[in-house]
């Protein structure tokens, strides 16, 4: 199915290396700031990247407007919000500093400045028509991918639902990736992260959209992963970070192009109903996700085992298994949960969770279709 | 709801980032259109302004020029007045005119009006000015938008409609008066002369004294009698009605005649001198003599009235280079403030108190010399006393104008 489509690729201008942050007030004057929304979250002030963005904004003279009102698994009112305060300050350039909710947030503002109406009117693929402002995104977690790809997660309070907004025009027009910015980050959202961005390389490496551009740089993620998360969490030091920044990056350039599957159509559904953190579903359900694909792209899994295994060798049939296998022990060793229960209040809900995941659209990049009941399955091999 | 996603969907082959080429492209067309419109508009608003026959100008509150209409380039030869200061141009001074209408028309937020006399390009032309302010709050600072209009010719015409006016009645009285005084001088003319043929026969009859004593008186009754047909034959040649007749005429002859006609008002007046210096040898001027005892009356008349009490008023005649002969009426009389200086030509200016002149004197003066092509001007000091110059051109064809009273000017 793969073999003769015609494929995509496309991703942001990336700025990356320690101190590219620098760059910042230079690129947003290159779009046209002259006065920029900065949206972030407290995490960010509180650790002090805010201030040290603002910093550089206002040594070089341009002036910004700060929009903080964002937290995980960002809100459609809190975009609303921030349109508002865009059009009321007359705002140009959009800056996020952050993970994936400053980031996402950022993309909603941006529709909505651009295009009017309600976040909800953009739920799909593109079905954003006209253009929105310039956006310079920096991410500050090495995970999201949010500052490469097309895909805008906004959570639609009253359906109870989290909306993916595909669309070309979400990817930002430049990401600013500078690895420095992860020295401060915790054990736990280092891991999270990496995971996430582990996911949307597995996910999106045997998904039928992807292309020799995209499958190069899901392997290498996979491979820099495997290779650095651990070391990273006992000493961080600015190489091993830059590796799962490198890591990061790449896996978003493969899902953003090839798009993910029903691991990621779970975590948007369980966000939705639980507003459980995104981070935290993967390590749980990416194992459960791999066996049930299996069967249906065995070689990917294949290679994906022989990367994580460190394995250099020519596949043999079961290696596919064995790199799920030394996946799970790897989360094991990891101070994250690992069943679902550890993050879900109960089980009732889980029946509603995977009817709603199955209108996700990841679900149709995934190499095996699935219906609720092979999800709900898959959700309580995880339980 | 929203249509199910499929993967070409995802793909998006035909969806790339949108930028803002098309609304720029938009835009742009918009924009061009509406340059158009403003172009249009533009050019139709100069094509009104072209059709303004006044002098246009945009000043600042410091009365730079902003901009002019073409009228003023017409009137100027600088090519480029803007950015110099209008007293500048039109005074040649480097402060601003007291009772400029623009600062009274910036201070009252009104339109002003007032008239002035510039002297341009060698010509006295009089202006009739409005000034109306400009204010936009998104100028730095506020504009004032001024006409000028030459009225010199209507002015003028009003002038001498007046004059004339007043010439005719005076010249009807006079000629009344003369026709009244004519008879019964005739009569003291010829009993007198009658009385003088009669001597010879009471000579011999009377005491030799007496009658020197009769030929004396009735000698120095004919001398009266002639001096007062003189006087009358000078106002009937002062007064006959205007006309163009230009003939060429000695200038210290109109001035002895016109001296004579304010005679009596001279000695009237207890210590005052006449300084009387006429130059010898003053070749014949051409113009018309009635007009030109005008002039001088005027002239005699005004310096008259400026000195109180004791003073002087010396009147010179000269010849001046090779083209010219000047006329020099000086007093030492009150001299005249320098914001009046240049509205002195201008008719129905007055200082002179209700029923002592309504202020045509100077204006008529003013057009006559113009029409002899020549040139009136003034020297003054407050306090000291005044000196009007009359040059005359020996050629009066030369740089004249029409010599119609009323003919056109240009």
């Amino acid at each position: 199915m793969s073999d003769h489509r015609v494929t995509k690729f496309a991703i942001p201008e990336i700025i990356f290396g320690q101190g590219s942050i620098g760059y910042l007030a230079q690129c947003s004057r290159r779009l046209g700031a002259k006065r920029a929304l900065l949206v972030t979250d407290q995490g960010l002030i509180d650790s002090g990247w805010a201030g040290h963005v603002m910093d550089i904004l206002r040594d070089d003279g341009v002036d910004f407007v700060l929009f903080d009102k964002v937290n995980s698994n960002p809100r459609d009112y809190q975009v609303h919000e921030g349109a508002d305060l865009y059009v009321r300050e007359k705002a140009d350039v959009i800056i996020a500093l952050g993970g994936g909710s400053p980031m996402d947030t950022a993309k909603g503002v941006g529709t909505i400045v651009g295009n009017g109406g309600r976040i909800a009117d953009y739920e799909g693929a593109n079905r954003i028509m006209r253009p929105l402002p310039p956006m310079i995104f920096i991410p500050t977690n090495a995970g999201s991918g949010s500052d490469i790809s097309q895909f805008c997660i906004i959570t639609d309070v009253e359906r109870q639902v989290k909306m993916s907004i595909i669309s070309r025009s979400l990817v930002p027009n430049v990401s600013i990736i500078d690895p420095n910015l992860l020295m401060t980050k915790g054990d736990q959202l280092v891991v999270s992260s990496a995971i996430d961005a582990l996911a949307h390389a597995i996910e999106s490496f045997v998904s039928p959209l992807a292309s020799p551009f995209t499958e190069n740089q899901a392997l290498k993620a996979i491979e820099l992963i495997a290779k650095n998360l651990q070391p990273a969490l006992e000493n961080r030091t600015p190489e091993l970070m830059e590796q799962l920044s490198i890591a990061s990056t790449a896996a978003g350039m493969s899902f953003s192009n090839a798009g993910l599957g029903i691991g990621h159509a779970l975590a948007h559904s369980l966000g939705g109903i639980f507003d459980t953190l995104h981070g935290l579903v993967h390590p749980i359900v990416l194992p459960a996700v791999m066996r049930y694909n299996l069967p249906a792209c065995p070689e990917k899994m294949c290679a994906i085992g022989r990367i994580i295994q460190g394995n250099p060798k020519s596949c043999s049939s079961s290696q596919g298994e064995e790199g799920i296998a030394q996946l799970e022990e790897l989360f094991a060793r990891l101070d994250v949960p690992h069943r679902m229960r550890d993050i879900v209040p109960d089980d009732s809900k889980l029946e509603q969770i995977c009817r709603m995941a199955v209108h996700d659209a990841c679900m149709l990049t995934n190499p095996r279709k699935a219906d609720w009941e092979d999800l709900l399955a898959i959700c309580r091999e995880a339980w | 709801m929203v249509q199910p996603t499929d993967l070409q969907d995802l793909i998006g082959i035909e969806h790339s980032k949108l930028g803002f080429f098309q609304e720029l492209r938009q835009k742009v067309e918009e924009l061009k259109e509406s340059n158009k419109r403003s172009e249009e508009q533009r050019r139709e608003i100069a094509a009104i302004l072209d059709g303004i026959t006044d002098v246009m100008m945009v000043l600042s509150e410091n009365l730079r020029i902003i901009s002019v209409n073409h009228v003023f380039r017409h009137l100027f030869d600088d090519p480029h007045p803007e950015g110099k200061f209008c007293y500048e141009l039109f005074r040649h001074e480097d402060h601003p005119c007291p009772e400029c209408p623009a600062f009274r028309s910036l201070a009252t937020n009104s339109v002003c009006r007032d008239t002035a006399i510039f002297k341009l390009k060698g010509r006295n032309l009089q202006f009739e000015m409005v000034a109306s302010p400009l204010k936009n709050p998104e100028w730095p600072e506020h504009r004032v938008l001024i006409f000028k209009r030459d009225v010199t010719l209507e002015k003028e015409y009003q002038a001498k409609y007046y004059q004339v006016e007043k010439m005719a009645t005076m010249g009807m009285l006079a000629a009344g008066v003369a026709h009244e005084v004519n008879n019964p001088m005739a009569a003291i003319r010829g009993f007198a002369e009658g009385l003088q043929r009669r001597l010879p026969r009471i000579e011999g009859e009377v005491d030799p004294e007496l009658a020197q004593d009769f030929r004396e008186y009735t000698d120095i009754i004919l001398k009266e009698c002639n001096r007062c047909q003189k006087i009358i034959q000078t106002l009937l040649t002062f007064s006959r009605p205007v006309s163009a007749a230009f003939s060429p005429l000695a200038l210290n002859q109109i001035v002895t005649d016109t001296l004579r006609l304010v005679d009596h008002h001279l000695r009237k007046r207890v210590g005052l001198k006449i300084d009387l210096r006429l130059a010898d040898e003053l070749p014949l001027i051409y113009g018309d003599e009635s007009q030109l005892k005008q002039v001088i009356l005027n002239l005699l008349v005004n310096a008259l009235d400026a000195i109180q009490g004791e003073g002087t008023i010396q009147i010179r005649t000269s010849f001046v280079g090779e083209a010219e002969v000047c006329l020099c009426v000086e007093d030492t009389g009150c001299g005249i403030p320098p914001e009046n200086l240049d509205k002195m030509f201008e008719p129905f200016f007055t200082t002179k108190p209700v029923g002592k002149g309504i202020g045509i004197g100077l204006a008529s003066c003013y057009s006559i010399v113009q029409e002899h092509g020549g040139d009136i001007s003034v020297v003054s000091e407050v306090g000291k006393g005044s000196r009007f110059t009359v040059c005359l051109p020996l050629n009066a064809n030369e740089g004249s104008r029409e010599r119609t009273l009323f003919g056109p000017r240009r």
